[in-house]
């Protein structure tokens, strides 16, 4: 990957707004929302917003690993702020970059549509994080054990298992969802930076 | 050997990273105790007790072995409790799996500094990420002075009584803008300075000898333990 000294130094804004988006916006949805939430509200909307600014970014660095570049440089941010390293972010703020990259790949020129693909892969990285991670840190027992707890738990509720597939579905499909309105979002935000820095 | 942090460089605790990744995935049983034990020695000789200490690590591992105790079928009664024997012992391995992982990851992210981290991954074909994140740090006030100033601005001038979502939308237009009008003052600086990002930020970083005689042990140490 080659960047000029301004796709760089662009590629550090907009690296440095999604940092201070994820240190304060961040820190406080981690204050308002009980850890066992994480995985869902707050992770949804700290993605959504970064991926949002990182694909304005992209507008104005039209390469090939600029978005990969600025959750770098995020992660590296989040890794120096107050509140220490804490991996499971940096490995969340990361994947979500790659799969972004994927999806602008994917749809080949800068569009819209593209746009709103590498939006909605991006942020579809949340629901499958903590399982990841979880998989990585306690192996795959732990999924069987789960599992088995789910099933014994449905069965003592009376639930059936296809209830379970619908709440995940429709999990995945929010997440499609905001993914798609941030990539939308960030295009016409592009647009209107442009128009002003034009003025 | 003195202080490890002197002469232990990037590649050894990346290598230490990596085997306890492999060898807490791959040693089954009772063989993780081993493993945590070093994992236990790399971070009090790298970082001192700072990262053993940590609570949270271990509460984390203690939940998760009394989870696990609970869930598999009964056949132990302790204070008329029912617990599982296969529970806890699944439970224990678990518990000491993450627990190796996560010290030896923290022990890496904590003494490794970020500016060696970004030589590597430059070393990986991503030039100029160190001078990014550079920028980027020296951005942080001027993104926040540029903030304040537009939020009140706009607040002073009424723009959040009504049409807030679009109010919201100026605000983050003129933040980026503000911000990138800034960037082309850093770029003429830097040009100025024939500042090249193909320079790269220093020498690659190699594993030192050190490095090398450390990785050798720790395959060697590695494939002892998975074939005891």
């Amino acid at each position: 990957m080659k960047f000029t000294v301004r796709d760089l130094v662009y590629i550090a804004i907009f690296g440095a707004l999604w940092g201070a988006a994820e240190m304060t916006i961040g820190a406080y949805l981690h204050v308002v929302y009980p850890p066992l939430t994480y995985a869902f509200i707050p992770g949804l909307i700290m993605a959504a917003i970064g991926i949002t600014i990182a694909l304005v970014g992209r507008l104005f660095v039209p390469r090939a690993g600029s978005v990969l570049m600025m959750g770098l440089v995020v992660a590296m941010l989040k890794a120096l702020s107050i509140g220490g390293v804490k991996l499971g972010p940096l490995i969340a703020i990361v994947a979500e970059s790659l799969l972004a990259e994927l999806g602008l790949a994917l749809a080949g020129q800068p569009s819209r549509l593209g746009f709103v693909l590498a939006g909605s892969l991006a942020v579809l990285w949340c629901p499958f994080h903590k399982p990841l991670v979880g998989s990585i840190l306690l192996g795959q027992t732990a999924y069987k054990m789960l599992l088995g707890m789910i099933g014994r738990a449905a069965r003592l509720l009376g639930f059936d298992a296809r209830h379970g597939i619908a709440v995940v579905a429709l999990l995945l499909l929010i997440h499609i969802a905001a993914g798609g309105a941030a990539g939308w979002l960030a295009w016409d935000l592009g647009g209107a930076v442009r128009d002003r820095l034009a003025r | 050997m003195g202080n490890p942090r002197r002469t232990l460089g990037l590649w050894g605790h990346l290598a230490f990273l990596l085997w306890t990744l492999a060898l807490a995935t791959l040693a089954p049983g009772a063989k993780v105790i081993l493993v945590l034990g070093l994992a236990v020695a790399f971070s009090a000789l790298c970082a001192g007790w700072r990262e053993v200490r940590r609570w949270r690590l271990w509460l984390f591992a203690a939940s998760v072995l009394l989870v696990t105790s609970f869930v598999r079928e009964k056949d132990l009664y302790l204070l008329g409790l029912g617990t599982s024997a296969e529970g806890f012992w699944l439970g224990l391995w678990m518990a000491l799996r993450a627990a190796s992982i996560a010290l030896v990851a923290n022990t890496f992210a904590g003494t490794v500094p970020v500016v060696e981290m970004a030589r590597l991954c430059e070393g990986w074909g991503l030039r100029g990420l160190g001078f990014a994140v550079g920028v980027a740090f020296n951005m942080l006030p001027t993104i926040r002075e540029t903030a304040e100033e537009a939020f009140n601005a706009m607040r002073l001038r009424g723009g959040f009584k009504c049409h807030r979502l679009e109010a919201l939308k100026m605000l983050l237009v003129t933040i980026v803008a503000g911000s990138l009008r800034h960037g082309d003052e850093i770029v003429s600086a830097a040009e100025a300075r024939a500042f090249n990002p193909e320079s790269g930020n220093g020498e690659p970083v190699r594993p030192t000898p050190f490095d090398l005689a450390f990785i050798a042990v720790l395959v060697t140490v590695g494939l002892a333990i998975l074939a005891w």
